[in-house]
């Protein structure tokens, strides 16, 4: 059942028949609380990932400054904003017109939808707005007690890591705990799933090599114990969003197909028809050089629907890539006019290079795989008994920006209190990046420390 | 949503902890020129970014939409990564805007070439006014009693006690209820400057003479509107004549011809004598030249102006010297030589767009 005590009658009525008719149409939204926010406040909202009960940080604010100055000036324009939370909280903005307002419930129960039966965020905790309040709590207690300074520099300090994730461990553990759990409960020893997922979550397998370099540290690095709780906040936050990076295509496509379709299907007043168009093509138009997640996403899922495959199925098995996997194909290509593009050496511009199926589809996967991160190892803790850690970059052709790798790991080096490594390359060529915390020194071996 | 304003302050912190420390940078650059507003600065910052492993952009490749065929150009920009949603939050150099309160900005000057604050001349710098009958205080005259507040005081005090009835709505003032009309003082500072700033226009200044100009003329108003209140900008340039002209053409003017000092110097006096006298204004003459002048006969005439006539009736006389591949730079020496000891004369030479923090120290180092 939706909430919806804040919106207006009419809206009220219209958010009642557009849920009727989605629940008819075989979505399972769950339950979903709308509120009304004003523009301003949403942005506030979006700097804060949408929990509105976030820890103090001026990365919020300096995200906040930038929307805010896009609102301000007419550039950019949120219409509404949905956590995954039980209930999914809805914000609307009082700016929408009535018809923006139809099609964006519309589309936030697409979303809420997704987020309630998508495997991937299976693990995610559906209370998290209470878990980012307590978050919140421990971290201003950190400051209270240490000062902004200390608190705000090891923040940074560990933000900087936090995309260093296994994305497939979320899931991986929660199957385990199920399996688990059905074990458990066979042989009737009385441990609730609950707790045996808790257990999983919170012990890590604290060796390498593995991707969960988060987990790894929070156990093992050498910090104070608000320390070591704020970096296990920022893993844990950091692993809550990793879903939304893996099926943002999917998502946002299965939100736009349904309130298309919901929309067009009678919730529409005759007078609305053309303003929604203009909407909606707005939201999914294409530009040459960049891909719109709306537009990739609502054309996967029609195809499917052509094809006649089970829509709800594809929406609950697949992430991004695999989706992409399963439906891209030449008809895909050909209709929705893919190509690759790239520079030309000679002229330097840039322009399409490929139209093949297999070339945009590899291209595709490889940007969509991992959560669309570089895969990075944690391969060795005591280098040659010295205690330093060592990361390996799986190269698969594309190149860290090098710069900013070499400042992360500094930063790396100063939490783990010892000197820090990754291997790389550099096209075809192998970089070492080392770094003992102060300096950084690139090179095609590992540097050792004089002494 | 207050909380998030927070988050914002202490951006702005840091923003602003960025600005102090690269302030020289921009002690340099014309990007702050034309981003002025009556009580702002734009200041562009690049974002303050978090580093992170993540991938470069290997010469911009991705997947696009749309038609062409190979080898045709894409048009739109994909300088941004977005190959298909994997870039996401690393989106590219972003610049940001921050608003800066010039007092502000003057302030974070003066802590940087650690200037002295303007010591205002004369006695004269405090007279208060009459002030206005706007503070309400709760003691005071009968006459000067303010009936509206009273009686709302009394009216409430009257229903919290319970003995209100609408009835019969008696209302009783009592002493405490009371309230009196209070005269604020408002002391108004009378701190009036004028800054004249006088180009040598001649053929012989170029764009990057002037771009020094401009950026020292931009700190040196705003360090000087900081302190006073009411600040007035006289722009005269001059080649063999000289003339008052607007902001705009202070700047982007390019005359040519011989360069007569003199002619200035007289229009300055004259408007000294006429419209900014020194009785009412402090007067803070600032003279941007490449050193060369028609003849010595003129440069004397020069010297015989500043001895005589404007030194005493300014605050300071500042002479900037910038150097150019014409000029002989010949009139910083003469003012040097022939005006030896005036403590109210600053002349500085600028090289480049390096010099102009250590010049703009030289001109309000003294805090005259």
């Amino acid at each position: 059942m939706t909430t919806r005590a804040q919106l207006s009658p009419m809206l009220r009525h219209e958010a009642t028949r557009i849920e009727r008719i989605a629940r008819a149409a075989g979505l399972d939204p769950g339950d979903v609380a709308f509120e009304m926010v004003d523009a301003r406040d949403v942005n506030a909202l979006a700097a804060y990932g949408g929990f509105p009960v976030r820890y103090p940080s001026w990365r919020f604010g300096m995200d906040f400054e930038r929307l805010d100055k896009g609102r301000q000036y007419g550039l950019s324009r949120i219409y509404e904003l949905v956590i995954n939370t039980d209930p999914a909280y809805a914000w609307l903005v009082r700016t929408n017109s009535d018809m923006e307002q139809k099609l964006v419930m519309a589309h936030v129960l697409g979303h809420a939808d997704f987020f309630r039966h998508n495997v991937w965020f299976q693990p995610t905790d559906k209370r998290m707005l209470d878990r980012m309040a307590d978050h919140g709590t421990r971290i201003r207690r950190a400051i209270d007690l240490h000062g902004q300074d200390a608190v705000e520099a090891f923040l940074d300090q560990v933000l900087v890591l936090d995309n260093l994730l296994d994305p497939f461990l979320p899931l991986r553990e929660h199957m385990k705990v199920r399996a688990e759990t059905a074990r458990e409960v066979a042989t009737a020893s009385g441990a609730s799933f609950e707790s045996v997922r808790e257990r999983a979550l919170t012990s890590t397998s604290g060796r390498p090599p593995t991707f969960d370099v988060l987990g790894f540290l929070a156990e093992r690095a050498p910090l104070v114990e608000w320390q070591r709780e704020l970096l296990r906040i920022v893993r844990a936050e950091a692993y809550y969003f990793l879903p939304q990076r893996m099926t943002k295509i999917m998502n946002e496509g299965w939100a736009s197909f349904w309130h298309s379709r919901i929309l067009t299907g009678g919730v529409l007043d005759a007078s609305e028809v053309v303003e929604f168009a203009d909407c909606h093509s707005g939201a999914t138009a294409t530009s040459p050089g960049q891909l719109n997640p709306y537009k990739l996403g609502i054309e996967m899922f029609r195809t499917a629907e052509r094809r006649g495959l089970d829509l709800f199925r594809l929406r609950r098995v697949h992430n991004d890539a695999s989706f992409v996997d399963e439906m891209v194909d030449d008809d895909f290509v050909a209709r929705n006019a893919l190509f690759l593009f790239g520079q030309n050496g000679r002229t330097g511009r840039t322009e399409v290079t490929d139209r093949e199926t297999k070339a945009v589809k590899d291209r595709l996967l490889q940007d969509l795989s991992w959560g669309g991160l570089p895969q990075i190892e944690l391969v060795d803790d005591d280098r040659e008994g010295r205690g330093e850690l060592v990361l390996r970059h799986h190269h698969d052709g594309r190149d860290l920006q090098l710069s900013h790798a070499a400042e992360t790991l500094k930063s790396l080096a100063r939490l783990w209190g010892s000197s820090v490594h990754i291997e790389t390359r550099e096209e075809t060529n192998v970089r070492w990046i080392s770094s003992d915390g102060s300096e950084v020194r690139t090179g095609e071996h590992p540097y050792e420390r004089a002494g | 949503m207050h909380r998030i304003e927070r988050d914002r302050a202490r951006f702005r912190e840091i923003v602003r902890g960025r600005l102090r420390a690269d302030l020289r940078k921009y002690l340099s650059t014309s990007e702050l020129l034309g981003r002025r507003g009556e009580h702002t600065v734009t200041i562009p910052i690049p974002q303050i970014e978090l580093p992170r492993f993540h991938f470069g952009d290997n010469g911009k490749s991705g997947v696009g939409q749309g038609p062409g065929e190979k080898g045709q150009p894409v048009e739109g920009d994909p300088k941004d990564g977005e190959g298909a949603g994997g870039a996401g939050e690393e989106a590219g150099q972003h610049v940001l805007e921050v608003d800066v309160e010039l007092e502000e900005l003057a302030q974070m000057l003066g802590q940087e070439l650690e200037l002295p604050c303007i010591e205002p001349r004369g006695d004269k710098a405090l007279i208060a006014d009459g002030g206005r009958y706007s503070g309400v205080r709760d003691t005071g005259p009968k006459s000067l009693r303010h009936f509206r507040r009273t009686f709302k005081n009394a009216l409430r005090r009257t229903i919290a006690e319970g003995v209100f009835d609408p009835r019969q709505p008696e209302v009783i003032p009592m002493p405490e209820d009371e309230r009196f009309r209070w005269k604020k003082r408002a002391p108004k500072p009378d701190s009036s400057a004028v800054i004249f700033h006088v180009m040598d226009v001649s053929g012989s200044m170029g764009r990057e003479q002037k771009d020094v100009v401009r950026i020292k003329a931009f700190w040196i108003d705003t360090w000087l509107r900081s302190q006073y209140q009411n600040l007035e900008v006289v722009y005269i340039v001059h080649d063999a004549v000289a003339k008052i002209v607007d902001q705009q053409s202070f700047f982007s003017l390019r005359e040519s011809g011989g360069t007569k000092i003199s002619s200035a110097y007289e229009l300055l006096l004259q408007l000294v004598r006429d419209k900014y006298r020194p009785e009412d204004w402090n007067l803070y003459p600032f003279h941007y030249s490449d050193g060369d002048n028609w003849s010595a006969r003129d440069t004397e005439r020069c010297v015989a102006i500043l001895r005589d006539e404007l030194l005493p009736r300014v605050n300071q006389f500042c002479y900037g010297q910038v150097k150019s591949a014409y000029g002989s730079g010949q009139f910083k020496k003469d003012l040097d030589t022939g005006l030896e000891g005036e403590e109210k004369l600053v002349t500085v030479s600028v090289n480049d767009r390096d010099g102009i923090a250590d010049a703009i120290r030289s001109f309000l180092g003294k805090g005259r």
